[in-house]
């Protein structure tokens, strides 16, 4: 496997430490973790094999990352996100890459802030998009700035 | 059973996420239970030290920023004081007077944010201290300021807060001079809504916000915040209250959990 899974989830928690401790703006901060499950299913051919690593990363994230108090929450997304990024033809992900983990990129962020702000789903619609539109938009220029920096393109389509 | 094989065989994908997705829903809907808060304190204690070298760096980048704050503060405060001080006296001498029951003192537990937490518009936060150092299961938590929270879980180490700002916190509050009381949730960065006023209530603009005599785990008069607005819902017979929190939920850095009583 090119694609070195326990190198990368190393670097994706130090990143997501990094931008909670020191790089939250407005109290807006990217989900690394989530863009990390996004990328790293991609070249995993087995689907459930994939939904099991997105649930077992997002029971990590929610017990020792401190991830709020809803142990559980980063597992349902993470698992979800996991499945449809694997399912993912490799020519349709070679032409629509950046334009694929985007659009789950939005479903992750928009699963996370319907959870965690249903009240003002129902309430205050306007602020319930203003919340997920920050995340998104923050998470996506991280995942944007990464996956240049560290050519993820290559090196996932080179393992799909 | 042989049926149920080869549709779990055929449909491998589809149950796993099913299976998943039920799993992280039973450990959503048991987020209270003793056991998996238990589990999740031992894992924050033995992983707490993920967090010390960035809780380290956040210190020396924002030192002389903090210190800067921190003076303006004392400078603050130390000019009230005085006021207060004279006022303590004459407080105390009419108390005694009237044989009203002395009050019991606070005791402030300081603590040191360890995480502001990997979540998404902050809404929780790890303190540095735990069982070890007197501290329960929602005790009020305060920045210099006033209130901002209340502890959800301990561990011997480690607490974590719920803060005002996440949407399920509520906490009972009475406005001062008109003594008018209500319950206060977090609409947006530092503004709160106080609901269940009475129409006929004389609330005004500017008044104090504190904690109220009827909250359980919130002793009262605490600092709060202050009134901002005023006006009344169509949908309701209640006056609703917009406030301002006196704490800075940005900034925060330190802050005092409620001990036991001394």
């Amino acid at each position: 496997m090119n694609f070195s899974f326990s190198r990368y989830l190393f670097i994706a928690i130090i990143l997501q430490l990094i931008f909670a401790e020191l790089l939250t703006f407005g109290g807006f901060q990217p989900n690394i973790m989530l863009l990390f499950v996004i990328l790293s299913s991609i070249p995993i051919e087995s689907t459930s094999r994939a939904t099991i690593i997105g649930f077992l990363i997002g029971f990590f994230s929610d017990l020792v990352l401190f991830n709020g108090f809803y142990l559980g929450l980063s597992s349902l997304i993470f698992s979800v996100c996991a499945y449809f990024a694997s399912q993912v033809s490799f020519n349709f992900a070679y032409r629509n890459f950046d334009l694929y983990w985007l659009s789950l990129v939005l479903l992750g962020t928009a699963l996370y802030s319907f959870f965690r702000y249903d009240f003002f789903f129902f309430n205050d619609i306007l602020f319930f998009i203003k919340n997920w539109f920050f995340v998104s938009l923050y998470t996506s220029f991280v995942g944007f700035l990464v996956t240049r920096i560290f050519r993820v393109k290559q090196l996932v389509l080179q393992d799909a | 059973m042989a049926k149920t094989d080869l549709f779990l065989k055929k449909n491998l994908d589809s149950s796993v996420l099913f299976i998943c997705i039920l799993a992280s829903f039973s450990l959503i809907f048991s987020n209270n239970n003793q056991k998996i808060q238990k589990f999740r304190s031992t894992t924050l204690d033995t992983f707490s030290f993920l967090y010390k070298p960035f809780d380290w760096l956040d210190d020396q980048l924002f030192l002389t920023r903090k210190l800067e704050v921190l003076s303006h503060e004392n400078l603050k405060l130390n000019l009230e004081n005085q006021i207060l001080a004279s006022n303590k006296v004459e407080n105390e001498r009419l108390r005694d007077l009237l044989k009203f029951r002395k009050r019991n003192e606070l005791n402030l537990v300081g603590a040191d944010i360890l995480s502001k937490g990997v979540n998404s518009n902050m809404s929780s936060v790890l303190l540095d201290r735990g069982l070890v150092d007197g501290i329960k299961k929602n005790s009020a938590v305060l920045s210099s300021r006033g209130v901002v929270g209340k502890v959800i879980f301990v561990s011997n180490n480690h607490s974590g807060v719920q803060l005002v700002s996440d949407v399920d916190f509520r906490l009972s509050v009475k406005i001062i001079p008109s003594e008018t009381e209500g319950i206060m949730r977090w609409i947006k960065s530092d503004i709160c809504e106080v609901a269940e006023i009475q129409t006929t209530s004389d609330v005004q603009i500017g008044d104090v916000v504190l904690t109220s005599n009827l909250s359980i785990y919130f002793p009262p008069n605490l600092p709060v915040g202050e009134v901002i607005s005023v006006y009344k819902k169509s949908s309701s017979s209640n006056k609703v209250i917009r406030m301002k929190l006196f704490a800075d939920l940005a900034t925060l850095n330190q802050l005092f959990i409620v001990g036991e009583d001394k």
